[in-house]
């Protein structure tokens, strides 16, 4: 009986990890996509974009929290942050809705749909995730410790990742920025 | 003075680095930093000196009372 209540606890450990795993892998491949976006079809972000940006790393920090520790302080800090992603990009949805000189999406539509609208929806989804993780190994005992070997070590791979691209934007930001007020025009150091 | 993005960035990648290093509270503290930094930002950025805080080119009207409804 013990023998099948190890096994039930185990599976329930690798399933938690690869849940956290998955929406951490998620939002990597987002922020990368928003680098690629950035640097490699010189789209500038614009001040809001940036904090968008933040909020979805703030989510990672959480992530990256929870698949280390068995309290549920990760997935607090990580629904704060989706909260914050959300509160953000619907303020710049109603921002850019109605066309006005100087206040159009910044930009190009990704199938059809502009950033902030993207990110409602990625708010939307890691809202639901969380809860739905919550539901499955929360309640009133704390989630199971994430055990397997083979998570542990991609989740490792994939903190180290995003500390990676958090530096990189961090030098994006100064580049674009300096320690003054953001613009959308250009990169404020190389002129 | 407005807050900079430069300094939000920068507190968060110490929070992550202080979490790698496995100075977890510090790390926490540092990421709310960034964030109190992040919602003043986000304040400020939205504000206008016209407008305030309103949207008034979002435009809504008072639908017209149907016959149900009409008292």
């Amino acid at each position: 009986m013990s023998e099948i209540k190890h096994i039930v606890t185990l599976t329930a450990s690798a399933l938690n990890g690869m849940f956290l795993l998955a929406m951490l892998l998620a939002l990597a491949i987002v922020l990368t996509t928003a680098m690629v976006l950035q640097y490699g079809f010189g789209e500038i972000p614009c001040p809001l974009c940036l904090l968008q940006r933040f909020a979805m790393f703030g989510c990672c920090f959480g992530l990256i929290k929870q698949l280390h520790s068995d309290s549920e302080s990760g997935t607090g800090i990580s629904l704060i942050f989706s909260s914050l992603l959300l509160v953000i990009s619907a303020r710049q949805t109603l921002l850019d809705i109605v066309p006005r000189p100087g206040h159009e999406y910044v930009g190009t539509a990704i199938f059809g749909i502009h950033m902030p609208v993207w990110s409602i929806f990625i708010a939307l989804a890691l809202l639901i995730g969380l809860a739905v993780r919550l539901t499955l190994f929360g309640g009133l005992r704390s989630a199971p410790a994430v055990e397997s070997h083979l998570i542990r070590r991609s989740a490792q791979g994939l903190a180290i990742y995003v500390v990676f691209i958090c530096a990189v934007n961090f030098l994006s930001v100064i580049v674009q920025c300096g320690v003054d007020q953001c613009h959308t025009s250009e990169y404020r150091l190389l002129h | 003075m407005e807050p900079m993005m430069a300094a939000i960035y920068a507190t968060l990648l110490i929070a992550f680095v202080l979490d790698l290093l496995g100075h977890q509270r510090f790390a926490v503290r540092s990421l709310f930093i960034s964030l109190a930094l992040c919602i003043l930002l986000f304040l400020w950025e939205i504000y206008s000196p016209v407008y305030g805080f309103r949207m008034p080119w979002l435009q809504v009207e008072v639908a017209p009372l149907s016959a149900p409804f009409a008292g």
